[in-house]
């Protein structure tokens, strides 16, 4: 059945996450364009799983999610070279990365206050600051090596010794040996920031098909004439892919190529509703640990390769429990209110895909954002937008354009893994 | 497939073990788990202390508690029962997450029975959350288990059979019962009279329990219903009004009644957390909510996995009988412990018996049916979501904004996101939701595992 839409849009967003709502967000600023959102809501959506940290810092030099994952491939290379566990070494990403995850950052303050007062929409916006909270002289020697890698980000670091650390929370395990806070690492509610940057696009003037499936694309040669749905057809000039763990499939549709893009499965647990019981955000090697803005303490997260698989299963939950009581005993008393699992959209070498694919036109990606989906999303609006509409960029993104894929021979994360 | 290993059950009320019973006379192992003290679930469970005598609880209700305790004690080397144990989901393939006390495990399974009954439908209305105001349920579980008088001056509000049977068991345990206000009107039973005769000794006991109202001054109003109730602390009044045919009070016929307790009864839902977890496929049905697909021997979409009782659609207790009857028969056959031939023999009573109960319920069903005017019941500062204290303003304000799902009204609201995830707000909200944008294809608020919280302790491995 074809229900032909007597209208064009400018600009066709499939995805609705927190990448795809950002996007019809900055691009529907000066209203000048017409543009339309695709989102149908399936399992393991990241942005509505996610824990919400906005830790340029700790994100960028492999704290937050990234911990568990690393630290355990430590151990395992260890056991398959049957070397004795070497120290855990940081896994900091380049200097380009820094810069995205740290521009798109300092975007929150005046964004929050901008959809607040213009749109009546809060997303909890608080200045938290990330503790990496240290249990022994190993922990300390991942920090110190931490700090050797980002010389330029002096002024966001902040030493605190186990005195300094009960003093400012006093929940924490008292046996810690102290922590490593970066000042600049905030949080926000993850799945209120992808309502208001949507809320935001709506009253822009962007259409929300909601409830609705890309079913195909169609084409004139090279060229993206529009996207067939369950909703009818809609014709656009300009697709852009910001289907997050889904994205390779639609990518396959609109230009021939799939992008390297799979989901990637991390497992959270939430407690009850809590007092104030943590000033800051968490990182140990074992997990990390906000408490969001209603009062639950939220845990995360697990790094699994299990395809689009949602479930939960106890022993990495278990995992999970047991790195979050050595650091908050008192949730020993408490109970796990809820848990789930969200899918990241995971790449190769681990950095988002942004911007054209060479051989299709009307088509730009925005989608491979991995961990850093919440974080990043400001600056990939603002991104998406200024290369739409031609303006100078930010930053320079060839890092992230899909070329390199076909120009590296050996991506970051192998290199990482030989290492 | 020869098997022995035991066919767990979630639910050892009526549907959990008349399978168990059913599969015991073939002589299959089973593990039947309830989350309560004992068996028979919340109709059947009777007092959680030993009373002498019940002589609020009609005779036939102690005989049928009396009976499916028998019928446990008569067949218990083949049942395994694991009472005050929770399911929390399913934990990977072929298993289930549940706790015991502080002990939390897995339970792994061939097939399985989900046999989780339904819960109580909550209708918001102006004044809902007051103390005092109880749903029906909860009433009778007070009467039957708890062995408590709810109140001494109290009504009844809402729609369907439980009504008149609620005010019956109140009066006989000394409550003083100032009326039943029955939404339905008394034209729309005579219409229903066909049905409700598929069923003639339940159409009957109706009756009596109509000439008992009757004979004890308890009038029974219909085509009336609640529209709020007041008081300080505690309710003290409740406000009255005959409906029109949509169920919008109507203006000018309000009465008002000075109590202490009101019972509310706008239906049940089917308490389908758990197959929803095991992403079964479900179906939307306007008067159990969402309802998983079984074929007629109660199999759904996942082979090994049945549903039975008032969890795949509210039918009552002989449905629920019925209906666990068949998966056990489906169960041996599959196991190959009964041929096709005996095991259709059985259930061939059981499928026409199961049939007059659907025709029955359905003129129920029909007389009870949701009219959008329960939706103007609220105040805008009425709380829908108590769990996290969410307004109607507040989802007036996101269907204002065009949401087109119940997810996101979810996400920009906090509804459902609570502790009870959303069994009380998402009759509301779904009802709401649906009536805004004349669909039902709006989805529905998704459980979370675990379905009950879990105390961290039952997953640290460490000392302290």
């Amino acid at each position: 059945m074809r229900t032909d839409m007597n209208k064009k849009y400018d600009i066709v967003i499939a995805g609705g996450g927190v990448i795809g709502a950002s996007c019809a967000y900055f691009l529907s600023k000066q209203k000048d364009l017409k543009i339309a959102l695709v989102d149908l809501k399936k399992p393991g959506n990241a942005s509505r799983a996610s824990a919400g940290g906005l830790w340029a810092i700790g994100e960028s030099v492999g704290l937050g999610c990234g911990v568990i994952f690393f630290n355990r491939m430590t151990m395992q290379n260890a056991a398959a070279t049957g070397d004795d566990l070497p120290p855990l070494r940081p896994h900091v990403l380049p200097d380009y990365f820094f810069e995205f995850a740290l521009k798109s950052n300092a975007m929150y303050p005046a964004l929050w206050q901008e959809l607040k007062d213009q749109h009546g929409v809060d997303f909890k916006y608080e200045k938290t600051g990330l503790k990496y909270v240290m249990y022994d002289q190993y922990d300390k020697m991942y920090a110190d090596s931490i700090v050797d890698h980002i010389p330029g980000l002096m002024d966001q670091v902040n030493w605190l010794s186990a005195e300094e650390l009960a003093e400012d929370e006093p929940f924490i395990n008292k046996e810690s040996i102290g922590a490593l806070e970066f000042k600049c690492d905030h949080q926000v509610n993850p799945y209120r920031l992808n309502e208001a940057y949507l809320e935001g696009a709506r009253q822009n003037g962007v259409e929300l098909f909601l409830e609705t499936e890309v079913l195909s694309i169609e084409k004139q040669g090279s060229r993206v004439m529009g996207v067939e749905t369950d909703a009818g057809f809609i014709a656009c000039d300009t697709l852009i892919n910001a289907a997050g763990s889904w994205a390779a499939q639609l990518s396959k549709m609109a230009t021939g190529i799939e992008l390297p893009v799979y989901p990637v499965k991390g497992q959270i647990i939430l407690s009850e509703r809590l007092p104030k019981i943590l000033k800051g955000c968490v990182s140990t090697t074992d997990c990390y640990i906000a408490q969001k803005d209603n009062g639950e303490v939220l845990i995360g997260s697990t790094t699994e390769e299990k395809g689009f698989d949602t479930t939960n299963t106890l022993p990495e939950l278990k995992e999970l429990v047991n790195g979050a009581v050595k650091c908050l005993p008192m949730l020993n008393e408490l109970n796990i209110k809820r848990c789930w699992a969200g899918l990241r959209p995971g790449t190769p070498d681990e950095f988002p895909i942004l911007g054209e694919m060479e051989g299709t036109q009307g088509y730009l990606n925005a989608c491979g954002h991995f961990r850093t989906g919440i974080l990043t999303s400001a600056i990939t609006g603002k991104l998406i937008n200024d290369l739409y509409r031609g303006l100078p960029l930010d930053m320079d993104i060839t890092p992230f354009k899909y070329a390199r894929f076909l120009t590296q021979k050996e991506s970051h994360h192998e290199e990482t893994r030989l290492a | 497939m020869q098997s022995s290993t035991p066919v767990i059950i979630v639910g050892a009320g009526t549907a959990g073990m008349s399978a168990a019973v059913e599969l015991a006379q073939a002589g299959i192992y089973s593990i039947v788990l309830d989350e309560a003290p004992k068996i028979g679930g919340a109709v059947f469970r009777g007092p959680y202390r030993e009373a002498i005598e019940l002589p609020h609880l009609d005779s036939k209700l102690r005989k049928k508690i009396s009976n499916i305790r028998q019928q446990y004690h008569d067949h218990q080397t083949f049942i395994e029962l694991r009472l005050n144990t929770r399911v929390l989901g399913p934990a990977g393939q072929h298993s289930l997450l549940i706790r015991h006390k502080e002990d939390v495990s897995e339970l792994s399974y061939e097939q399985l029975i989900i046999a989780t009954g339904c819960h109580e439908r909550s209708v918001p209305f102006d004044g809902w959350q007051m103390p005092g105001v109880m749903l029906l349920g909860g009433v009778q579980l007070q009467l039957k288990s708890g062995l408590v008088r709810p109140g001494q001056r109290m009504a009844v509000v809402g729609t369907g059979p439980l009504l008149p049977l609620v005010a019956c068991q109140l009066h006989k345990a000394g409550v003083n019962v100032l009326g039943v206000y029955e939404a339905g009107k008394l034209s729309d039973f005579a219409k229903e009279g066909r049905a409700l005769l598929n069923r003639p000794v339940l159409a009957l006991e109706g009756m009596g329990m109509l000439s008992y109202l009757t004979a004890n001054s308890i009038p029974m109003h219909y085509g009336q219903g609640i529209v709020s109730v007041s008081g300080d602390e505690n309710i003290n009044k409740a406000h009255f009004a005959k409906y029109t045919d949509d169920w919008y009070p109507i203006d000018g016929t309000g009465t008002s009644l000075e109590l202490d307790c009101l019972a509310v009864g706008y239906g049940f839902v089917s308490r389908n957390q758990l197959s929803q977890l095991f992403q079964l496929e479900h179906d939307i049905c306007p008067t159990s909510g969402l309802k998983p697909q079984v074929n007629v021997w109660q199999q759904s979409s996942q082979d090994n996995i049945y549903i039975a009782g008032d969890s795949v659609g509210i039918l009552g207790g002989e449905g629920a009988m019925v209906e666990g009857r068949l998966a056990a028969l489906s169960i041996a056959q599959n196991r190959k412990i009964l041929t096709p031939e005996i095991v259709n023999k059985h259930a061939g009573t059981y499928f026409t018996l199961l049939h007059k109960v659907k025709r029955f319920r359905a003129g129920f069903d029909r007389i009870g049916r949701r009219r959008e005017g329960l939706l103007s019941l609220l105040k805008p500062n009425t709380i829908v979501c108590r769990c996290e204290n969410v307004p109607r303003s507040a989802i007036d304000d996101v269907i204002g904004q065009g949401v087109k799902d119940i997810t996101s009204l979810k996400m920009r609201t906090r509804v459902g996101m609570g502790d009870c995830q959303g069994k009380t707000c998402n009759s509301y909200c779904q009802d709401r939701l649906g009536y805004e944008l004349k669909s039902t294809d709006i989805g529905h608020i998704k459980p979370r595992f675990p379905l009950d919280p879990i105390p961290f302790s039952a997953l640290f491995d460490g000392v302290q």
